[in-house]
């Protein structure tokens, strides 16, 4: 290699230089499959977002009202039926596509909905992982000594206790409480719950990644230079193990959506209104009656965002990460 | 101990650095590595002084300890007449602007997340000295001056050379107009053909700034070029110390000796009068007892392995030291 230093740019206009980020985003373009499944999780997420905004402004749009009974109870997919007068004025001839439930509600529609609860679980408990998980991580990596041991013993003791039970734990303790002022119901239990509880893994990861990071050269550099502890854990230190975050979050996010479906299958979760676990958990007594359709419709909702979340998290960590640059 | 004719800018008296080495279930302190086991030396201004030493004799570590990277167990260093190592983290962060500190991998001395001006700027961010616009010009000079341009103001360090990284180094080194160097191995990364380059940058940017240098180095073939003065180190001691000139031309202390016999000669038909070393260096954990280096001393004989002789005057003139009791 020489030292080109003068020989190719002579113009003094500052070139824009590619960051690891943008690098990393342009890799990640190159390979398609992983672009269709960031586009099929935006689907979802943005599904989501019109069901808020559904009903936060009353658009009442129909396909997200689930509430409304379209057909018969356990009317089959596909299948054909007509109102009888008394349950419908109008008698009228009408198709269900995914079925319906006991109560007569689209299971199609009850899907969708399951899509914003998911959701807002995997966003929420993420959030909350990562900012209790990454800042306890980065502090104890850094600083060693007592804080260190703290915050070891804090996790490790934490770890122990088999994750579900945890969950469970916290999700019962924190039900229908009032704590600060605030209520906390529905859905709210259920990602604190696992927001309390799953920081470990992100926490240990990042306290292994700063110790590592932070014998290196360019953090002696910044301490010989003269900078603050603080600003050598946020301006050197975390940009650098970033991408790790999010590759973890990404990965972390379809593990937080199979919780909460746990947890609701257990009775624990979202009572009055659709989830994917309560779904299932429904499901259970209609299987013997050969109603299939709302465990299918719940679980192949679950299946794919499971599948593409898994695939565009491995094509994350594969361009993100600098050590694993193949190009 | 050496001439006190002109000002002497570094006075470093017996530092010592002991890394505490911690063992069993209580992690009680079971002994020290002796990396620096009082070492004494001193700089004029606008001089270069080399040390040099194989692997693991602590050169490393007695440049890390003077900026304080790694507290010093024991030992002082005057800084323009201002004691370093007691002084309050105010005054320490003010002397850090006259000490600043050059790195030897030039792949892991640069914040791979940070662009050159960031990476250059930063400590005049840090220090108070100029923001904004006038930062950039200032980031624009020094990348001039270390022979890069303008251009590669938005740049990442990925985006370089080792040689272009290095010179990103230096030009970091300066932002703070320091008066005093430590070139922690600069060139030992890099390639024989870049490495003059910087060599030779290097000594420009001393006559120019009138910038007083450490250098680190275990190529005695860099350190005759660039040192103005040549202390020799083993196993955390320094062993001979004296003007350039005089060490190469006659070296006293038979490690030099072995030394210097080890610099390959451009001139095959030369005949080459190689001392071979037996045996290991020592642990600097546990020391030979005496003088550090009689196990491997051609010379040694029974009062070597008994008695530890300090660097004592040596050689017509007394200006040049060595701690041996032989030559």
């Amino acid at each position: 290699m020489t030292d080109l230093t003068t020989t190719t740019e002579n113009s003094n206009k500052p070139v824009k230089g590619r960051s690891l980020w943008a690098d990393g985003i342009r890799r990640l373009r190159k390979r398609k499959f992983a672009v269709v499944c960031f586009f099929v999780v935006l689907v979802y997420f943005i599904l989501a977002g019109l069901i808020y905004l559904n009903e936060a402004f009353n658009w009442n749009i129909s396909l997200f009202d689930w509430r409304e009974s379209v057909g018969p109870s356990y009317q089959k997919p596909w299948a054909e039926f007509e109102w009888t007068p008394e349950e419908q004025d109008l008698a009228e001839k009408g198709r269900t596509f995914f079925g319906t439930d006991f109560l007569g509600q689209s299971t199609f529609r009850k899907m969708l909905y399951g899509a914003k609860t998911s959701i807002t679980v995997a966003l929420c408990a993420s959030i909350i992982s990562l900012l209790i998980g990454v800042p306890l991580g980065a502090i104890a990596g850094y600083y060693r000594g007592w804080v260190d041991d703290i915050v070891v013993w804090l996790f490790t003791t934490l770890s122990t206790i088999p994750y579900i039970l945890l969950v469970m734990a916290f999700a019962v303790v924190l039900r229908e409480r009032t704590i600060f002022g605030v209520e906390i119901k529905g859905i709210t239990a259920i990602y604190l719950a696992i927001g309390l509880t799953s920081w470990v893994g992100i926490c240990r990861l990042i306290r292994g990644e700063i110790i590592k990071r932070k014998e290196s050269e360019y953090v002696l550099a910044a301490r010989a230079m003269g900078c603050s502890s603080l600003r050598i854990i946020f301006i050197h230190l975390l940009p650098n193990v970033f991408h790790i975050i999010i590759i973890n979050f990404s990965l972390r996010f379809v593990s937080f959506i199979h919780a909460e479906v746990i947890l609701s299958f257990l009775g624990l979760g979202e009572t009055d209104k659709p989830s994917w676990g309560a779904m299932i958990d429904a499901a259970r007594t209609e299987l013997a009656r050969n109603v299939w359709w709302e465990m299918a419709a719940a679980t192949v909702a679950i299946f794919i965002i499971s599948l593409v979340l898994n695939i565009f998290g491995d094509a994350l960590r594969d361009c993100l990460d600098p050590k694993l640059r193949t190009d | 101990m050496m001439n006190e004719t002109s000002k002497k800018l570094v006075k470093v008296k017996d530092l010592k650095t002991h890394f505490p080495i911690c063992a069993g279930v209580l992690n009680k302190t079971v002994g020290y590595v002796k990396a620096v086991d009082g070492v004494s030396f001193s700089i004029e201004a606008g001089k270069t002084l080399g040390l040099v030493g194989e692997s693991g004799c602590g050169k490393t570590t007695v440049g890390r300890t003077m900026v304080r990277l790694i507290p010093p167990t024991e030992g002082t260093f005057t800084f323009n007449d201002e004691a370093v190592f007691s002084a309050s983290s105010n005054r320490m962060k003010a002397i850090r602007r006259d000490i600043q500190m050059m790195f030897q991998d030039p792949y892991g001395s640069l914040n791979p997340r940070m662009t050159v001006e960031n990476i250059i700027g930063e400590a005049l961010g840090v220090h108070h000295i100029s923001s904004g616009k006038e930062r950039r010009n200032r980031v624009m000079d020094l990348l001039d001056k270390v022979g890069l341009s303008a251009a590669h103001l938005n740049r990442y360090p990925h985006e370089f050379s080792g040689g272009q990284r290095q010179r990103i180094g230096i030009a970091r080194a300066l932002a703070l107009d320091p008066m005093f160097i430590i070139c922690d191995e600069p060139v030992s990364a890099l390639d024989v053909s870049i490495q003059s380059q910087i060599i030779n940058l290097l000594q420009d940017l001393q006559e120019q700034l009138n910038l007083t240098y450490l250098f680190v180095a275990h190529d005695l073939a860099v350190v005759e070029h660039i040192s103005d003065f040549v202390a020799v180190m083993y196993l955390g001691r320094i062993v001979e110390y004296a003007d350039r000139d005089t060490l190469y031309a006659n070296p006293m202390h038979p490690y030099t000796r072995a030394l210097l016999s080890a610099i390959p000669q451009p001139a095959p038909n030369k005949e080459k009068h190689r001392i071979v070393l037996g045996g290991e260096v020592p642990s600097p954990s546990n020391p030979p007892s005496g003088c550090p280096f009689h196990p491997r001393c051609p010379l040694a004989e029974e009062r070597c392995k008994v008695e530890t002789q300090h660097l004592i005057p040596k050689g017509a003139g007394g200006k040049q030291q060595a701690a041996c009791w032989k030559t």
